[in-house]
């Protein structure tokens, strides 16, 4: 339990910290430093949270949930809240997005996926859908944008995300919502979405 | 017995009844906690897909588009002209104003919403029109300020953003669903859940609107809880996490399970069952309900009300445990039904069985007792019948043999009464006090000399102790003691030792002074009462169960000792009066010669022939002196009861050469055969008047003429004299008697009836033995035996007496 605690409400909270940091960075920037500002632009603001989610999730699934389960502690499953489990990565990174957005600075990450087990993970614009099209012929290079809803514009940068582990590949071939489940190491399984608000 | 037998029933039932119970109430907990989940899982389901169908109403693009709209107007506002276009608006709403209603309730939306609730809207993902649930009782759309923008109907409020639901919803932003409890809507009536999902922009950015629709939970939930029905009372309920009912076939809807002590026990976050203390329905039994969380729609509720909800599954504890007790009811009739039938069988048996056993049984008790008993009848017809055929048969034989062995029980019982009575009557006339002596020395018979001879009756003095009628000197009874101990112990050990006994026991003969001699020498005589008894003991084998015992002979000599003397003294004179006369006789002869030629000298002048007579009278002379020296010059060498060594050959001679000059006119022909042998220890003038005695005897059995042959030889340890003569011989009926006293065959004068007798007493006091042999009227043989060792002597009776 001490360890489902310490993933359910540490790790998530230290994960916040980070990007609090990297924003609080870049704010200071702002307040202290136009020129500075300006150079950041929010290519590099989302690559920059990008780094941070994968590398926060790579340490999650490689670090936590891997010895976990090797080690016969504790499992990871979908329906973690029921069980005795923790969250799969996947789930990890959707708390942690929650968290973001409920955190008030308007900063957004999300999955998406051409092949979503819930639809409500399937691309939301017309553009996410190329992107997600065009990562699966070049999963190198992220796709970015700025996009509106409204009057509302926003940048957003999408990357590639590469079945990197078991563990993803095992649970997406297996779950019976998934409609594909021919997935194998290396291949595109869907895409971390970073949106950052463009203040008018 | 009966007891025995049921008892076990009754525990064995109590215990198929505890554990039948246990088992339905793990059987019965399982399932009804199977169909919880199950019926959780479809609740959830129902839930998700309602979820689901609302959800594309929360995405429909002409809703989001006009929302966006919304939200950049109110966005380009400042907060002052924000509020009082708020303000306006929720006046205008309700007073009514038609063009607000118009713009809410029939703009477009209100028709996608209408179209949605009404069936007739087309998910685009879907073929077939979603036939949405009538359960829905309100449905409308407020936008990012909390506004209405669309609904069913105008019966709400205009403004929502500080409701619950919509700010659960709409979450800063961020949009999240929210699920509302169960609540009593007072203006709908019935108790309703709300639903209210955020309406996120185009790229799911942020929330700009949320969508509100609220249940009849009743209506909602039924269709799929309240079918679930089985049994008579077991059902499916779905209750909140406070113990709200949302849906019951039983209890309505908004009310709380009667029993808040169940909530946390139904309540877990998993699934199972319990043995719950009453049903939540208002009964107080305890009860088996199974539970389950609904673990999906919990992700929902508890993030918008911190509520889960849970099924409850319940059935009343009388049905579940029916059978259990239709079991027990039925097995306890028939287990009453079995005792009933035990209790008749038992009595059957017992007649058929147990009741003849047992006769039987008392009838070979009475058999084994001894006791004849009429055959016994029984007819079963089966073993028992020809068991007590074959006791019959048994009895039967046993009581003829018992018949035989009666008789001769009664015959052997009458042998051994006459035994003992012709016992006592034969000791009673023995002259001889004859006494009995137990262990201590304690007296257990007298007959009837003893009793007169101590004065005593048998009654009183049996048990008493000997020495209380033997009033002895304490050495004398020490002597007795030991003499009894000795005897009783010898007794029982060796039957060999009767022998023994017997010639220990024969009766002394107070003329047979060897046997006396040695029991002299054991000092067996007692002085009691100023009279002389003498004693035997001899051992008598002890009764079964009691000790040993002695018996003692008694004699009381007193007056054969004043007897005997006499005796003696008489036979002393007899013998002396034959001596005298064979001295008169051997002097006779001699002293007619002296006188014939003493007369002759007279009258001779011729002196050479008185010399002659002279010398002739001198001859006889010395004979005679020869004579005297012979039957005095013995005796004056030793005292005359003195012991000496005696040469039997030459005493032999001398007898005979006085018994010759008894009967001068005899014509008998002695023959001698003496062999040499050692002399013997005895008194010469016994021995000679033995000699003596026996020697008369047979010159007077040839009177006629004879031949007499005497012999001495040594044989083995033993001397042998035998006199054999061919006179008159004695005759079979006097042949026992002749040692007897006074008894004689002889005429008057010429026998005392005592030579033989004294003989007898002689030889038997020198350790030999006497007896005569005759073969009618062939003569008779008289054989002496004497050890050749035959000291020491026994004492004098003299001495004695």
């Amino acid at each position: 339990m001490t360890n489902l605690r310490y993933i359910r409400n540490g790790l998530p909270i230290l994960f916040l910290t980070t990007i609090l940091i990297g924003i609080g960075v870049s704010s200071s920037l702002q307040a202290g430093e136009s020129n500075a500002m300006k150079n950041l632009s929010p290519e590099k603001v989302a690559d920059f949270i990008h780094a941070i989610v994968e590398a926060d999730r790579h340490v999650y699934t490689t670090h936590i949930v891997e010895r976990m389960q090797e080690q016969g502690v504790v499992m990871a499953r979908e329906d973690w809240e029921n069980k005795s489990a923790i969250p799969l990565p996947a789930q990890f990174l959707h708390i942690s997005s929650k968290l973001v957005a409920e955190s008030g600075h308007g900063i957004r990450f999300r999955l998406i996926s051409l092949w979503p087990i819930y639809r409500r993970n399937g691309p939301a614009t017309g553009f996410e859908r190329q992107a997600l099209e065009k990562l699966s012929l070049d999963t190198n290079t992220p796709q970015r944008g700025i996009v509106s809803t409204g009057k509302k514009r926003l940048f957003q940068a999408i990357y590639a995300d590469t079945a990197v582990n078991d563990t993803c590949i095992t649970c997406h071939n297996a779950h019976p919502l998934s409609p594909k489940r021919d997935f194998r190491k290396g291949d595109l399984m869907g895409a971390i979405v970073v949106t950052i608000p463009l203040e008018d | 017995m009966l007891l025995v037998g049921t008892l076990p029933l009754v525990i064995g039932l109590v215990l198929a009844f505890y554990q039948g119970t246990q088992e339905i109430r793990e059987v019965n907990g399982s399932s009804f906690e199977a169909l919880a989940t199950e019926t959780a899982r479809k609740i959830d389901l129902v839930i998700a897909d309602e979820l689901a169908r609302t959800a594309l109403l929360s995405t429909d693009v002409n809703i989001v588009k006009e929302l966006e709209r919304n939200r950049d107007a109110l966005s380009e506002m400042n907060p002052q002209e924000r509020a009082l276009t708020l303000q306006q608006e929720q006046k205008a709403w309700n007073a009514k104003a038609a063009g607000m209603l118009k713009k809410t309730l029939e703009g477009p939306f209100a028709d996608i919403l209408q179209s949605h609730v009404g069936g007739t809207f087309i998910d685009p993902g879907h073929p077939i029109p979603v036939i949405t649930r009538s359960a829905t009782r309100g449905l409308f759309i407020t936008d990012r300020a909390g506004r209405v923008v669309a609904s069913l109907d105008s019966d709400i409020p205009y403004l929502h953003h500080e409701e619950a639901w919509w700010k659960g919803a709409f979450h800063n932003g961020v949009g999240q669903p929210y699920m509302g409890q169960v609540a009593f809507d007072s203006h709908l009536g019935v108790y309703t859940f709300t639903l209210s999902l955020p309406i996120m922009d185009s790229l799911r950015y942020e929330a700009i609107g949320v969508l509100h629709r609220i249940y009849d939970a009743k209506e909602f939930f039924a269709p799929s809880i309240d079918i679930i029905r089985f049994g008579k009372t077991g059902h499916v309920m779905l209750i909140d996490s406070r113990g709200v009912v949302l849906s019951c076939p039983i209890l309505p809807t908004g009310t709380s399970i009667s029993d808040t002590r169940l909530i946390p026990l139904v309540t877990p976050l998993h699934s199972g069952w319990t043995l719950a203390p009453s049903d939540g329905h208002g009964g107080t039994e305890a009860s088996i309900i199974g539970f389950a969380p609904l673990s999906n729609t919990r992700q929902i509720t508890q993030m918008s009300t911190g509520q889960t909800w849970h099924m409850f599954v319940w059935q009343s504890s009388e049905e579940v445990f029916a059978p259990i007790e239709h079991f027990f009811k039925w097995t306890s009739a028939f287990g009453l039904l079995g005792v009933a039938m035990l209790v008749t069988l038992g009595y059957i048996a017992a007649n058929r069985i147990t009741a003849p056993i047992r006769r039987l049984q008392e009838a070979a008790q009475q058999i084994g007792r001894g006791e004849y008993r009429e055959p016994i009848e029984l007819s079963t017809g089966d073993e028992i019948e020809e068991l007590a055929d074959e006791v019959n048969r048994m009895n039967q034989q046993l009581a003829s043999q018992f018949a035989g062995l009666e008789s001769q029980v009664e015959l052997k019982a009458q042998e051994v009464k006459y035994l003992e009575e012709s016992t006592i009557k034969i000791l009673d006339n023995v002259p001889d006090p004859v006494l009995m002596i137990g262990p201590n020395e304690q007296i257990e018979y007298l007959n009837k000399a003893s009793r007169e001879a101590f004065a005593v009756n048998n009654g009183e003095i049996i048990g008493t102790p000997l020495f209380q009628i033997f009033p002895l000197d304490p050495a004398t009874q020490d002597r007795l003691k030991q003499e009894i101990q000795a005897v009783q112990v010898r007794e029982p050990l060796s039957s060999g030792s009767t022998q023994d006994n017997v010639s220990n026991t024969t009766l002394q003969d107070p003329l047979n002074p060897t046997n006396w001699a040695h029991s002299g020498t054991n000092r067996q005589e007692l002085r009691i009462n100023q009279r002389t008894f003498r004693y035997r003991w001899f051992g008598v084998q002890a009764r079964p169960g009691r000790g040993p015992s002695a018996g003692l002979v008694l004699r009381d000599t007193t007056e054969e000792s004043i007897l005997q003397d006499r005796i003696i003294q008489g036979e002393k004179l007899a013998s002396l009066g034959v001596m005298s006369a064979g001295i008169g006789h051997e002097l006779n002869n001699p002293l007619v010669g002296v006188i014939g030629l003493g007369e002759a000298i007279q009258e001779e002048t011729d002196p050479e022939q008185i010399k002659e007579y002279a010398r002739g009278i001198v001859q006889h002379g010395k004979r005679m002196a020869s004579v005297v020296r012979d039957f005095t010059g013995q005796s004056g060498k030793q005292l005359p009861e003195g012991q000496t060594a005696i040469n039997l050959n030459e005493l032999l001679e001398q007898s005979l050469s006085t018994v010759k000059g008894i009967f001068p006119s005899v014509p008998v022909e002695i023959q001698t055969h003496f062999g040499p042998i050692p002399p013997i220890q005895g008194k010469v003038l016994e021995l000679s008047q033995t000699f003596i005695n026996i020697l008369t005897n047979a010159f007077q059995a040839m009177k006629q003429g004879g031949k007499l042959d005497i012999s001495t030889e040594k044989s083995g340890e033993e001397l042998e004299i035998r006199f054999r003569d061919t006179g008159t011989g004695i005759s079979p009926t006097h042949l026992p008697r002749v040692f007897d006293p006074f008894f004689t065959t002889k005429g008057q004068g010429e026998g005392s009836g005592l030579g033989l007798t004294v003989a007898y007493r002689i030889i038997n006091k020198l350790g030999g033995h006497i007896r005569m042999e005759s073969e009618g009227n062939k003569g008779t043989t008289c054989l002496i035996t004497l050890p050749v060792t035959n000291a020491p002597l026994a004492r004098e009776r003299s001495s004695t007496s």
